[in-house]
């Protein structure tokens, strides 16, 4: 049975030989995208549903302190559904939030945003992409009128020269690093923008290693080496873009000599850089949270959109700005409304003609204004009363983890919809089980806009069950006990048949008998429509139809090193594991990476005496944790690398809640950190 | 173009691979690891000489034989051969082709094999079990140039003692291997097989 691998964005697909209730192997069938190809998570890591702490029975606490029973279904979703209603009733709908999760399907959270938006009342309704590509969509959006990525992974394959800034693709992407190796191989070219020597490196045919967070200094320098060479495409600028002139004039500041300075990376070097990728036709941009997760992060992505456009980049085939998303389902749960700002379909909530189209829709008026994100969603406790929360680790994602703990102490009510237990779950009010993608029905959104088929391979166990489940009946009772409509839908395909109705522009041609086969790309307005591959051929989806530069500046991180904390602490992932570590180390993925290992310079460790192998503590102003330290010169001098998935050693103890001011995204890849022996 | 196939005209499109034109056995062809011309069972008659199908281009006027005495001969002892040297007991294409072509591997008497081979286990994820390993080199191929380009998997020794291995013989583990295991998708006889199968 073909379904969709539940860990990364690649979307791809997979066929899971079930025998006696166990995966026993994994194939891949030789279809888009992925073409038989597999990395470690999808091949060997799909055991999660089988782990021993898969929550399995509903439960609930009737006050704090006491500890959670086992309950029914039945009393569990009263319970839930009468604390819900009577917190809207006694603070209104800004003190709740709904969390739909980008690991559950498409339906799923368009199930879920629609509780919170029809039957509570709410737009504070948001998921983890907040803590991923916030930043990339603010940038694309503002820029282009859209927030995808605009061309499909087809296109690698017709790409010249790859521009791949702060992504680790062939761990955090590992099928798509293949892809874009192999054409490499091929002859194309690749620059890569990375302070660590990660694979994307080492296969690199120009490797810039920038200091951490100078990203969009670099890329300043760039855009300024295009301008000044006239290497900028006229005709392209003229024809499809405005505010060209404003840009290029801002651009003065960002010399070679002071990119130099601020980067490390030699002027001649970026101006190679910038020559190679405005004078190759087919160069398309990638980028992931080397370039989003900083306090700059929307600045930086705009960098990279204003970089493409001067060079006539997006539209084009082999080309374009591409985002890669991380989670299975990101690209699904913005595009179905889990976002507090717009509706399904991104349709704005404080555009009045958009608003009117769902209120008809839904048959419930929506307040204009937009609700709060998840970042500060936390920082308004207590003031929000009640999080629905569904597939989500806040206490192991959200930084600074002391401060998030006592903001989930504070809380007075907290549902936790999941399909095993984390470090969130000791904070639950009422705990719904949930059914593992290898237990249901449903569709995923690729990172390149697919929709593919989740397809129920497993009987759920215990009384767990799916996501939508929980959700619609959950809304039934809130529904019963507040007289809105809430139509009973009789499962994933009678989900998905109203979000093709909610948006026919964007999902009418895609039917369930037509994913049969392969995942269709949206925009699809029709059955016979192929589904659109490269966006913004002809014109961008702006009021004006043309696109727009946004002059950003270069401000340093937040936290700079100083003589106390002498080191730049980075943060991101690992081959072998995914993000919490609740799905990935509760497999056998585990056992090839078992502990936290933080990355440090040779020269850092001769100096501090840190043999490879060591036990070290990493320490911050917020706090430490312990871990081995690898002695590896993938980390340049002065910065060390430590993946986030260990929840015995988190990595975000450390790490720091400055935000971004536009997408809100939290600061994780600078922090200023020292290191300690042991003893 | 037009060439001529087992005595009939045909049309092929420029480029096309002989095995797009002709029903034979494969071993070593593989769409994703771009292996060829290494089995020797896709053999076929071109103008008279022996190529492997999975590695020849159709050429005007081409005059093919795909199933002639001689061929099933020669595939049927390929196959003896591989019976001999290798267990094929998780490669039941293979079983049951040396069926089709009545096989007897026993009238070559005894020779030197990987047979007695130890399998190897040096990881979480999949086995390295080399006596059921017939040297099609689609693992190394899927690891390398193919797909990952990771080279973590290379070829080691010649004739009947050629055989897969890591870079200096090391433990996975030791080298860059990503355990993406698409070497142990394409695998066809299950030397390398995921010990969940085990």
């Amino acid at each position: 049975m073909r379904t969709t691998c539940p860990y990364c964005g690649v979307g791809c697909q997979l066929e899971p030989e079930v025998r006696a209730g166990r995966v026993v192997r994994v194939l891949a069938p030789d279809l888009p995208p992925n073409h038989g190809a597999l990395c470690v998570k999808g091949r060997f890591g799909l055991d999660f549903p089988f782990s021993g702490k898969r929550l399995l029975y509903p439960m609930l606490r009737e006050r704090k302190g006491a500890p959670l029973r086992r309950v029914s279904w039945e009393e569990a979703l009263d319970f839930a559904a009468h604390r819900l209603h009577e917190t809207l009733k006694a603070h209104g709908p800004e003190a709740l939030a709904v969390f739909p999760s980008a690991k559950t399907t498409n339906e799923e959270v368009y199930l879920a945003q629609k509780l919170a938006r029809v039957l509570l009342s709410t737009h504070n309704v948001d998921h983890c992409s907040r803590l991923c590509h916030s930043s990339s969509t603010a940038a694309l959006s503002r820029a282009l009128g859209g927030a995808s990525m605009t061309n499909p992974l087809e296109d690698i394959w017709k790409t010249d020269l790859f521009l791949v800034v702060g992504s680790n693709t062939t761990e955090t992407h590992p099928v798509i690093a293949a892809m874009i190796k192999k054409r490499v191989r091929q002859g194309a070219r690749m620059i890569v923008v990375d302070p660590r020597y990660t694979g994307m490196a080492e296969a690199a045919t120009l490797w810039l290693r920038v200091r951490p967070g100078t990203d969009l200094f670099l890329l300043n320098a760039m855009a300024r080496v295009v301008v000044e060479e006239g290497l900028w495409n006229r005709a392209y600028v003229e024809e499809r873009t405005e505010g060209f002139q404003a840009w290029a004039e801002s651009l003065a500041p960002y010399t070679l000599e002071r990119a130099e300075e601020v980067t490390g990376v030699p002027g001649e070097r970026i101006r190679e850089a910038a020559r190679l990728y405005a004078t190759t036709e087919r160069a398309g941009a990638y980028w992931a949270m080397g370039v989003t997760q900083h306090t700059k992060g929307t600045a930086t992505a705009q960098a990279l959109v204003n970089l493409a456009l001067a060079t006539g980049k997006v539209g084009r085939e082999g080309a374009g700005l591409n985002p890669l998303r991380g989670q299975n389902n990101v690209q699904g749960a913005g595009d179905m409304g889990a976002l507090p700002d717009v509706l399904p379909g991104y349709a704005k909530v404080a555009e009045e003609e958009a608003r009117r189209r769902f209120e008809a829709f839904w048959g419930v008026p929506l307040s204009p204004k937009p609700g709060l994100r998840m970042t500060e969603v936390f920082e308004a406790i207590p003031e929000v009363k009640a999080i629905y929360l569904i597939g989500e680790d806040p206490m192991t994602s959200e930084p600074f983890q002391d401060h998030t703990k006592a903001q989930l102490e504070a809380l007075p009510f907290l549902i936790v919809q999941d399909i095993l237990e984390n470090e969130t779950t000791p904070f639950a009010d009422v705990v719904f089980p949930a059914a593992s993608f290898l237990e249901k029905e449903g569709t995923f959104t690729n990172t390149d806009r697919r929709v593919q088929r989740v397809r129920r391979v497993l009987d759920p166990p215990g009384e767990a069950r799916p996501d939508w489940w929980i959700t619609r009946e959950l809304g039934r009772r809130l529904a019963a006990l507040s007289g809105r409509p809430w139509p009973l839908h009789e499962g994933p395909e009678a989900i998905w048949e109203e979000i093709r109705r909610a948006l026919p522009g964007m999902m009418g041609g895609i039917s369930y008998r037509r994913l049969e086969k392969e995942g269709v790309r949206w925009p699809c307005p029709s059955e016979d429509h192929p589904g659109e591959a490269v966006l913004f051929r002809e014109r961008f989806n702006t009021p004006s139809g043309r696109a727009r530069f946004f002059p950003v500046d270069y401000t340093p991180p937040a936290e700079t090193p100083d003589e106390a904390y002498p080191l730049t602490l980075s943060t991101g992932r690992v081959l072998f594991h995914w993000h919490g570590g609740t799905l990935s180390r509760n497999s056998r993925l585990e056992a090839a990476y078992p502990e936290l290992k933080v990355e440090v310079n040779p020269r850092d460790a001769a100096r501090l005496g840190i043999a490879d192998g060591e036990r070290v503590f990493v320490v911050s102003r917020r706090g430490r944790i312990q871990a081995r330290a690898w002695v590896t010169d993938r980390t340049p001098e002065g910065v060390v690398y430590a993946p986030f998935h260990f929840a015995e050693a988190p990595a975000n103890r450390l790490t720091q809640d400055a935000l971004d001011p536009i997408s809100r995204i939290p600061e994780y890849k600078v922090s200023a950190v020292r290191l300690e022996k042991l003893d | 173009m037009r060439l001529k196939v087992d005595g009939k005209e045909m049309e092929a499109r420029e480029g096309a691979l002989l095995l797009e034109l002709v029903q034979v056995p494969t071993l070593c062809h593989h769409p994703h690891t771009e292996t060829r011309g290494l089995c020797r069972l896709c053999l076929v008659e071109v103008d008279g000489r022996l190529s492997p199908a999975c590695a020849t281009e159709a050429r005007e006027g081409m005059e093919v034989w795909s199933d002639t005495p001689g061929l099933r001969a020669l595939r049927k002892t390929l196959l003896e051969w591989l019976l001999l040297t290798t267990d094929l007991s998780l490669a039941p294409e293979l079983q049951a082709l040396a069926l089709a072509l009545e096989a007897e591997p026993g009238r070559w008497g005894e020779v030197p094999g990987r047979k007695g081979r130890e399998a190897i286990e040096d990881n979480p994820f999949f086995l390295r079990d080399y006596a059921k390993c017939v040297n099609c080199r689609r693992c190394v191929d899927a690891c390398g140039d193919g797909i990952m380009g990771v080279y973590a998997l290379t070829l080691t020794g010649r004739g009947l003692l050629a055989h897969p291995t890591t870079p200096l013989d090391r433990p996975l583990p030791e080298t860059p291997c990503v355990f993406c295991g698409n070497c142990v998708q394409v695998c066809p006889t299950g030397a390398l097989r995921p010990l969940t199968e085990v």
